[in-house]
C-alpha cells in the first residue's frame, strides 16, 4: 500500500519534471546569470591544459554571450559516462552538452534523449557545410535527422619501428594483412616481436575484426541483419588470434594485454608493430625508448587471404573515430548550447584543440591547412579514409558481441590455439546475441 | 603490586607470546607485501609499470607532486572527509538507538525487522542507482531545491546504505553487554534517553567505533553514486583517482605511477584516523568499570 | 551469560524512526520502484519515457533464465563467494586474537591491517590487475607464465584479490567482539588451570560467536555484491569463468541497456540469496537473544 503509493509519487514527480522541462525552453540572446553544463572526457595526459582550455572557453563565451557560464564536468572512462547519461536522460535533468564518443552516437540517437538539429539548428552551429563531411558520417541515420555535431577526429593508424624495418630491409608497411603478417615473420626473432596486440583489451579488438570484415565486403549490420558468423569474419578472427598462435609474431604474453601493455612492449622496442593506435600515443612514445625511431601509417586496407582489395570490399583504414556533441532535449539553454558548439568548431577553436591536445579537427578550413604536415601525413590520410561503423541504436550490443568472441578465446589461444569449432560456436551466439539486439532496434 | 598487574596481564592474554608474534607478522607481510610494491610503484614510471619492472630504473617522485594538479585530489579529499565523517557520526548516533531498542525491548516483529534489515544489505547496489537518482531528481523539483550535485545527496545516501550493517553491529555489541545495568536504571526512574546517553553508550565505544568505520569506508570507497550524484565541486577523492586509471581511446597509457602514489596518500589520513580511534577499541566493561 | 528477553512498558519508538524512515526512502522506495522497472520492457528506445515503457510482465524474467548467462553468474557468484567467506573468516579472526592483547606497537598494527579494506575497490582492482599481468611481478615470482585474468585460473585470482580486500571486515567485528567479553571470564579459565588453546576454544571463541555468524553473513553478502572490483580486475565483456551477477547485471543494463533484464536478474538473484540468509539465521540463531 505505502508501496505503491511511494511509485505514485514518484512517477508523478517525474511527470512533473519532463512537464517542466518541456515547457520552459528558453531563448538566448542575454545570457546573463545562465550557466551550461557541458560534460567531457577528463583528459589524464593533459591535465593542467585542459583546465586551461576550460578557463578560456568559459571566458571567451562569458564575453561572447552577456555573462553565460559555462561549466565543465568531466567522465573518467566510458562507462562512467553511459552511467550519467542513462541517469540524466531518466531524470530529465543534468548536462547540457555531451561529448560523445562517435561509435555510441547512435545508441544515443535511440534513446531520443538529444536534439535532432533542423536546418536551422544547423545555422545555428555553424552551418552543416563547414564540416569534413566524412566526420558527419555517424551524425545520424540520414542528412535530415542528425544529433551529433562532429567535435573532434581520432581516426586509427599503425607505429611502426623505422629503425627495425630498415635493419631487416623492409622499406615500407604492407598495405595487405598477409604482406604485414609476412613481415612481422621476419621481424620476429629472440627478443623481438613483429607486432604487438592487446588481446586482452575490452576496447579494442572489435575494430580489427571490424575492419577485416568491411574490407572484405561484409558491413557486419546492414538493414536491421547482422552477419557476424560470415566466413570473412571468422577468417578475420582467424587472422587475428592467428598472429600470435599460427603466425608467433606477437609475444605470448600478449593475451592478457590491455592497450596500455602493448604500447609499452613497442615503446620498450620489443615489437615492430604497433596496429591500431591514434594520435595521442604519441604523448607515451615520445617518452619512451624508441622516441624519434618511429612513424605511423595507415593500416592494411586489403582483407586476409587476399592481394587486392575485392569488388565489395571497402578500403576502410580505421573506423570513422572521435568526439560528437549533442544537445540534450530537456535543456533549457539549447540556443546559449548551440552558441557554444559554434565557438568550439571554428577554425580559431579547432587550431587551439588540436594544439593543445594533438586531436584532429573536424572543422574543414582549419583541416585543410593540416594536410600539409608530413608528420601527420598517415594521420590524415587514414581521417580521410576512414569508414562509420553502422548506424544502429543496437551497435553497441554488436560492439560488446564481438568483443566477446576474443575474450572467451582468449584462455585457448593461451594454449597457444585457435580452435576453429570453439570459434565458430563463439561467432554463432554473438551473431544470434547482435540480432536479437537489432531486432528489437526495427520495432 | 606490580606483580599482581603482571599476573592479570598473563591471565588476559589470548595467544603465547611467540605465536602471537607469528600471526601477526604473517598478516602483515600479507597486507605488506602488494603495498610495497604499490610504494615502488608510486615513484616508477608508467610504463615501467606497465611493462611489470618491479625496481624502478630511475626515481619518479614528480609523482607525488603531479597528483595534486593532475586532478582536484585536495578538494575531493576534504569532500571525502566532510561526506563520510557525517554518515559516520549520524550513523552511528541512528544506529546506537534502533540497536538500543531492538536489544533491550520486546514487541512483536522484532525478528522480522531484524531480518529485513540484512534482507536490505543484500540488495545489490547498482540495481538502485537509476531509481535513488530519479527520486533525488522529482524529489528536488517537487521542493524546489538542488539536491544532485550537493553533498546532501551523497551523505543521504550512504548514510541510508550503511545502517543495515551498522545496527546490526550494534545489536550483536550490546547484547553482549548484561541488561542488569541499565535495569537498575529504569527502576530507577530513568528515561530511555537518560539510559542510551549515560548507561549505554560509554559501555559501547568497541561496536560504535567498528559501526563508524564502517559507515565511513562505504562512502570513502563507492565510486558508482558518488559519480552521478556529484557535481565537479562536490567531487569525492575515490571519483578523483578514477581519472588516473583512465585509459584514452587507443592512445597514451594512463599515469599508473600516479595511480599508485595516490592511493597512498588517500589511504594514509584513514589509516591515521584509525590510529586515534583503536584507543576506544577497549573493553567497556573494563573502561566503565563495572565488576 | 544471562539476557533478558526483553523489557516490556513504553517503547521509545521515536529512536527506531529516523533510521526506519530514510531506510524505507532511500532503499525500499527505489527497490519498488526497480521491481516496477523489472516488470517492463525498458531498453534505449522506451527509457526516456520509462512511465509509459510497454508492460512486459515476466518476459524478463523467463528471458533472463532462458537466454541469458544468469544461471551460470549465480553458480559463479555463490561458489567464489562463499569460499572467500570460509578462507577469510580464520584470518580475520586470528588477526583479532592476536591484536587483541596489548604490546609495542599494536595500535599501528592494527591500523595497518586495515589497509586492504582503506582502499577503494577501483584501486585494488588496477593494482592486481598489474601484478598479475602475465609479465607481471606475480608470474615472475612464480617463475610461470600462467594466466592470471582469463581461462580457469581467473576464478583463483578473483577468490585472492577479494579475500585479500575483505578480511579486514571481518577482522574488525571480531575484534569489537572480543571486547564485550567479561574479562572475569579469563581469571576463571585460570584459575582452572586452563591453557590458551583450552580457553581459545572453550571460551573466547564461543562468546564471539554471535560477531562472527554476522561477519560471515556480511563478508558474504559483500562479496555477493561486489561490483567493482571484478569490473576493474576482468574488464567487460567478463571472462565465462568469473562472470558474476553483479557484472552480469551492469553490463545488461549500462551497456547493453535492457534494463529490464537487468532488473529482473537483479531481483531473481535477490531472491535466491534471500532464501538461505533467513535459514542461516534460524541455524546460528542470530536474530534471537
Amino acid at each position: 500500500m505505502i508501496a505503491r503509493r511511494g511509485i505514485a509519487v514518484l512517477a508523478g514527480a517525474v511527470l512533473l519534471t519532463s512537464i517542466t522541462a518541456c515547457s520552459s525552453d528558453s531563448s538566448s540572446g542575454d545570457g546573463a546569470g545562465k550557466t551550461l553544463n557541458v560534460l567531457v572526457s577528463a583528459n589524464s595526459i593533459y591535465p593542467q591544459q585542459q583546465k586551461d582550455w576550460f578557463a578560456s572557453v568559459s571566458a571567451k563565451f562569458a564575453e561572447q554571450n552577456g555573462g553565460a557560464k559555462v561549466s565543465f564536468e568531466t567522465f573518467a572512462s566510458p562507462n562512467d559516462e553511459l552511467t550519467k547519461i542513462q541517469t540524466a536522460v531518466l531524470a530529465g535533468q543534468g548536462p547540457d552538452v555531451y561529448s560523445l564518443g562517435t561509435t555510441f552516437t547512435p545508441t544515443a540517437y535511440a534513446t531520443g534523449a538529444f536534439v535532432e538539429l533542423s536546418a536551422d539548428d544547423w545555422g545555428k552551429v555553424g552551418g552543416r557545410d563547414r564540416f569534413l563531411p566524412s566526420t558527419l558520417t555517424l551524425s545520424g541515420p540520414d542528412a535530415t535527422h542528425e544529433v551529433g555535431i562532429p567535435f573532434t577526429s581520432r581516426p586509427f593508424v599503425m607505429a611502426y619501428n623505422k629503425d627495425m624495418l630498415a635493419a631487416a630491409g623492409i622499406d615500407k608497411p604492407a598495405d595487405t594483412w598477409d604482406g604485414l603478417a609476412a613481415q612481422a615473420k621476419q621481424l620476429t626473432k629472440p627478443g623481438q616481436f613483429g607486432l604487438a596486440v592487446a588481446y586482452g583489451d575490452g576496447f579494442d579488438p572489435w575494430k580489427f575484426i571490424w575492419a577485416m570484415s568491411v574490407q572484405a565486403g561484409n558491413p557486419l549490420v546492414a538493414d536491421g541483419k547482422a552477419s557476424l558468423s560470415d566466413p570473412v569474419t571468422l577468417k578475420a578472427y582467424q587472422t587475428y588470434l592467428g598472429w600470435l598462435a599460427n603466425d608467433k609474431v606477437v609475444d605470448p604474453a600478449a593475451v592478457g594485454w590491455k592497450n596500455a601493455q602493448a604500447i609499452a612492449a613497442f615503446g620498450a622496442g620489443k615489437a615492430a608493430f604497433l596496429p591500431m593506435v591514434s594520435a595521442t600515443s604519441k604523448v607515451t612514445l615520445d617518452k619512451s625508448a624508441v622516441a624519434g625511431k618511429y612513424a605511423y601509417a595507415i593500416m592494411p586496407t586489403v582483407p586476409p587471404g587476399q592481394s587486392a582489395l575485392p569488388a565489395n570490399g571497402k578500403a576502410a583504414t580505421s573506423i570513422l573515430s572521435g568526439d560528437n556533441l549533442v544537445v540534450a532535449k530537456y535543456s533549457k539553454n539549447k540556443d546559449l548550447a548551440y552558441a557554444l558548439i559554434k565557438m568550439l568548431t571554428s577554425a580559431e577553436w579547432q587550431e587551439t584543440y588540436y594544439k593543445t591536445f594533438g586531436e584532429l579537427p573536424t572543422n574543414a578550413e582549419y583541416a585543410k591547412t593540416l594536410q600539409g604536415d608530413a608528420a601527420l601525413a598517415a594521420i590524415v590520410d587514414s581521417s580521410s579514409k576512414a569508414v562509420g561503423t553502422p548506424f544502429s541504436g543496437a551497435w553497441s550490443q554488436v560492439q560488446l558481441a564481438l568483443v566477446n568472441v576474443v575474450v572467451q578465446s582468449v584462455p585457448n589461444l593461451a594454449k597457444g590455439k585457435v580452435d576453429d569449432a570453439a570459434l565458430q560456436a563463439l561467432l554463432a551466439k554473438a551473431q544470434s546475441d547482435a540480432q536479437a539486439a537489432l531486432d528489437k532496434a526495427k520495432k | 603490586m606490580t606483580r599482581v598487574r603482571v599476573r592479570e596481564a598473563q591471565v588476559q592474554q589470548l595467544l603465547p607470546g611467540p605465536l602471537r608474534m607469528i600471526v601477526v607478522a604473517v598478516l602483515l607481510l600479507l597486507v605488506g607485501a602488494p603495498m610495497a610494491y604499490v610504494g615502488l610503484a608510486s615513484v616508477n614510471s608508467d610504463l615501467d609499470v606497465v611493462a611489470g619492472e618491479f625496481w624502478p630504473s630511475h626515481l619518479v617522485l614528480g609523482n607525488y607532486v603531479s597528483i595534486w594538479s593532475t586532478v582536484d585530489l585536495g578538494s575531493g579529499l576534504l569532500n571525502s572527509f566532510i561526506v563520510c565523517g557525517a554518515v559516520a557520526l549520524t550513523c552511528v548516533a541512528v544506529s546506537l538507538g534502533s540497536a538500543y531498542v531492538l536489544v533491550r525491548y520486546a514487541f512483536r516483529g522484532k525478528a522480522m525487522i531484524l531480518r529485513g534489515l540484512l534482507a536490505l544489505q543484500s540488495v545489490p547496489g547498482t540495481l538502485l542507482v537509476l531509481p535513488v537518482f530519479v527520486l533525488f531528481a522529482s524529489t528536488a523539483n517537487a521542493v524546489g531545491v538542488q539536491i544532485i550535485g550537493t553533498r546532501w545527496a551523497l551523505i543521504v545516501t550512504y548514510l541510508t546504505f550503511a545502517l543495515p550493517f551498522s545496527t546490526w553491529v550494534m545489536v550483536t555489541y550490546l547484547r553482549g553487554l548484561p541488561a542488569e545495568l541499565d535495569e537498575a536504571a529504569v527502576i530507577d526512574g530513568a528515561t530511555p534517553r537518560q539510559i542510551l546517553l549515560r548507561i549505554v553508550l560509554p559501555l559501547s565505544w568497541p561496536g560504535m567505533v567498528v559501526s563508524g568505520i564502517f559507515a565511513f569506508l562505504l562512502g570513502w570507497n563507492d565510486v558508482l553514486y558518488a559519480s552521478v550524484l556529484t557535481a565537479p565541486d562536490t567531487r569525492t577523492a575515490a571519483v578523483a583517482l578514477q581519472v588516473f586509471g583512465a585509459t584514452q581511446e587507443g592512445g597514451a597509457i594512463p599515469p599508473y605511477g600516479q595511480l599508485m602514489a595516490a592511493a597512498l596518500v588517500c589511504a594514509v589520513p584513514v589509516v591515521a584516523l584509525y590510529l586515534v580511534f583503536q584507543r576506544y577499541l577497549v573493553s567497556g566493561l573494563t573502561a566503565g568499570g563495572v565488576k | 551469560m544471562s539476557q533478558a528477553t526483553g523489557r516490556r512498558g513504553r517503547i521509545p519508538w521515536w529512536m527506531l524512526v529516523p533510521g526506519g524512515l530514510l531506510m524505507i526512502v532511500v532503499i525500499v522506495v527505489p527497490l519498488l520502484a526497480a521491481v516496477q522497472i523489472s516488470l517492463l520492457d525498458l531498453d534505449q528506445y522506451t527509457f526516456r519515457e520509462w512511465l509509459s515503457a510497454p508492460f512486459a510482465g515476466l518476459a524478463n524474467y523467463t528471458g533472463a533464465l532462458r537466454d541469458s548467462s544468469l544461471l551460470h553468474a549465480v553458480w559463479v557468484s555463490l561458489g567464489y563467494s562463499v569460499i572467500v567467506t570460509v578462507v577469510t573468516v580464520p584470518i580475520g579472526v586470528a588477526a583479532a586474537v592476536a591484536t587483541h592483547n596489548a604490546f609495542r606497537g599494536r595500535g599501528l598494527v592494527r591500523s595497518v591491517f586495515l589497509i586492504p579494506y582503506v582502499l577503494p575497490a577501483f584501486v585494488v582492482g588496477t593494482i592486481w590487475r598489474i601484478i598479475l599481468q602475465p609479465q607481471g611481478i606475480a608470474n615472475q615470482l612464480l617463475h610461470g607464465d600462467g594466466l592470471w585474468l582469463n581461462g580457469p585460473r581467473s576464478f583463483w585470482a578473483l577468490v585472492l584479490v577479494q579475500a585479500w580486500s575483505s578480511w579486514p571486515l571481518i577482522y574488525l567485528l571480531a575484534l569489537a567482539g572480543l571486547q564485550s567479553i567479561d574479562p572475569l571470564l579469563h581469571e576463571a579459565a585460570a584459575l582452572d588451570g586452563a591453557g590458551w588453546w583450552a580457553k581459545l576454544r572453550r571460551i573466547v571463541l564461543p562468546l564471539l560467536r554471535g560477531p562472527v555468524a554476522l561477519a560471515a553473513v556480511i563478508a558474504f553478502l559483500h562479496d555477493l555484491n561486489a561490483f567493482t572490483l571484478p569490473f576493474v580486475l576482468f574488464g567487460v565483456p567478463a571472462p565465462r569463468d568469473v562472470e558474476v551477477l553483479p557484472v552480469l547485471t551492469y553490463v545488461e543494463s549500462f551497456q547493453n541497456f535492457r534494463f529490464g533484464v537487468s532488473a529482473a536478474m537483479a531481483i531473481f538473484s535477490l531472491i535466491l540469496v534471500l532464501v538461505p540468509l533467513v535459514g542461516y539465521l534460524r541455524a546460528v540463531r542470530l536474530e534471537k537473544p
